[in-house]
């Protein structure tokens, strides 16, 4: 009996996790791609017939303008957020004094929610309120700062708010990147009189790209589930012109009661975070049979 | 860098780390002063720094009015809850991945963590259903099961990743020695996994805390806590924002004292273990 045990015991307290995620994300996805495919609005039906929702979604204006601003915003986050995350990253690996209370603070925005930290960003986005209102009591009374009410420039705020967020975590991923790079490399060079830039750009930052690549899938994937960023800053306004994906699905869901097209841009989301993600698990798979 | 930097270039580094930590820090800092503010020095233009009437009246006001109390109870029992269920599954799981491998151990985590990238989305409106079917809806008991199941893959992996740190000699030897699996778990693995332990449970414990998406959509008057609060306070009452911001700051209160006292554990479980 004890012998049974020994053996089996190990696979049976791993099958609650298992079979737990199993049925709760695959059990409910197959749910909804199923209803993405019927006529479903209000209540579900679960007659199949094809792809009409889809259809309907991408003829949907308000969906173009959500896949649009992802896009915006994505790729701006996803370049600022890595690029200033390394710069603060090199920043702190100049042995500073009380790196560890200073990283922790560039963590907080992370550790904290946005739906809270957007009380403070909606300040200072106001342009009654904020920076608008503050520089021009310096005296620049030309000065203009009203992105978060003008439509054109709105999701620009979103963007701003998300750098704010992500980076110090970004910063956190490269210094430990940083300081795996081989010692013995670094003081080599610095004993062939390498200035320090040079260094870093053409041993040091060259030598991470598995960092890089981690940061991007964590960023992305971020990126394409915002949520929170939307709901706290412009709940999706001025008119929808900060609409994302996760927003339009909400919004479809239960303002609109139009559960098919919540489903089919569910769907939509998920094919790109999987195009995404698919990558990521084949190279981390393959680095682990090297 | 090992550089032989000079002391004076070492300070203005440490200077310009500062400043920039000043930054980062502000939107909270402005937060938390403003809740200090009377609701006209709250939206004065230009603003207010720190020369004006401390009060605490926000406090008073927000508490009586919307009975903040029971947010934050919300918030304490969801969040603590769905830590403690997810740790009690998931240390087995990821006790046996760490310690009696498979081929397949690998394979399985990866997989459970790329469940949590996927958009939460796509599983809503499922759920939604469910839980009015089961009458969860708007329930404390229905958000303690949501969260425990969707930060299930993350609980998994951090301890994972600690567990594996456990050196297997030390289980071999206790192994020699003659004990069993039970002594093993509770004379050695269990002492030397409290540190990994207790880091999820911090880690976890945020991310349920700071969770809106689920809260906002599967709770109502009952059930919400403090992220639904806030959220709902935000918008019907939109300029108040001296009241707002006291609002927050009780929300975020927990987090910045609970995060500075265990500088150590919030890095590495906000980067998911990737800085020790």
């Amino acid at each position: 009996m004890t012998k049974w045990l020994e053996t089996h015991l190990p696979k049976m307290v791993l099958a609650p996790s298992f079979i737990a995620v199993l049925v709760f994300v695959y059990g409910f996805i197959a749910w909804t791609a199923w209803v993405s495919l019927t006529r479903s609005r209000l209540l579900p039906k679960y007659e199949i017939e094809g792809f009409i929702q889809y259809e309907r979604l991408f003829a949907s204006p308000r969906w173009d303008t959500a896949i649009n601003n992802l896009f915006i915003f994505g790729a701006l986050f996803i370049i600022i957020a890595m690029v200033l995350g390394l710069l603060l990253a090199i920043l702190l690996d100049q042995k500073i004094r009380t790196e560890g209370m200073i990283r922790t603070i560039y963590l907080y925005p992370m550790a904290l929610s946005m739906i809270v930290t957007g009380t403070a960003w909606k300040w200072i986005l106001n342009p009654g309120l904020g920076i608008q209102a503050t520089v021009r009591s310096w005296g620049f009374e030309n000065f203009s700062f009203d992105w978060l009410v003008n439509p054109d420039f709105a999701i620009y705020t979103i963007v701003l708010a998300a750098v704010w967020q992500s980076s110090g975590f970004v910063m956190a991923l490269f210094l430990a990147g940083l300081r795996s790079v081989d010692e013995e490399i670094i003081k080599a060079a610095q004993v062939d009189g390498i200035p320090t830039w040079r260094i870093y750009s053409a041993i040091i930052i060259p030598s991470m790209g598995p960092i890089f690549m981690s940061a991007f899938i964590v960023l992305a994937h971020l990126a394409i589930k915002s949520f929170d960023l939307v709901i706290a800053l412009t709940g999706g306004g001025p008119g929808y012109a900060t609409d994302l994906p996760a927003t339009y699905m909400y919004a479809m869901a239960f303002s609109r009661g139009d559960i098919g097209q919540a489903a089919s841009s569910a769907m939509i989301m998920m094919l790109v975070v999987f195009t995404i993600v698919v990558p990521y698990l084949y190279s981390e798979l393959r680095a682990k049979n090297d | 860098m090992a550089r032989a930097a000079t002391s004076q270039r070492k300070v203005l580094n440490t200077a310009l780390a500062w400043a920039v930590g000043f930054l980062i820090f502000f939107p909270i800092l402005w937060t938390i002063l403003t809740s200090f503010k009377t609701e006209a020095q709250a939206i004065a233009s230009p603003p207010i720094f720190l020369n004006f009437d401390w009060t605490l009246e926000n406090y008073a006001v927000v508490q009586e009015r919307s009975n903040y109390m029971r947010f934050l109870w919300n918030s304490i029992i969801i969040a603590g809850g769905s830590t403690i269920l997810g740790t009690i599954i998931a240390i087995p799981a990821a006790w046996s991945m760490a310690f009696v491998p498979s081929k397949r151990t690998k394979d399985i985590l990866l997989w459970m963590l790329s469940t949590k990238m996927l958009p939460a989305v796509g599983v809503l409106y499922p759920i939604y259903l469910l839980f009015i079917k089961m009458g969860l809806l708007d329930s404390r008991a229905g958000l303690v099961i949501v969260l425990m199941l969707i930060n299930l893959p993350i609980i998994v992996w951090m301890l994972y990743t600690y567990f594996r740190e456990i050196p297997g000699e030390i289980l071999e030897a206790a192994r020699m020695d003659g004990a069993t699996l039970k002594d093993e778990i509770l004379y050695v693995l269990t002492p030397m996994a409290i540190p990994g332990i207790a880091s999820t449970l911090l880690l976890n414990f945020i991310l349920a805390w700071n969770e809106a998406f689920w809260t906002l959509n599967l709770t109502a008057a009952n059930a919400a806590p403090l992220t639904a609060f806030i959220a709902s306070y935000s918008s019907p009452e939109g300029l108040f924002y001296a009241k707002l911001s006291a609002a927050s700051t009780m929300a975020i209160a927990p987090i910045l004292i609970l995060g500075w006292f265990s500088q150590k554990q919030l890095v590495r479980g906000l980067t998911f273990g990737a800085v020790k």
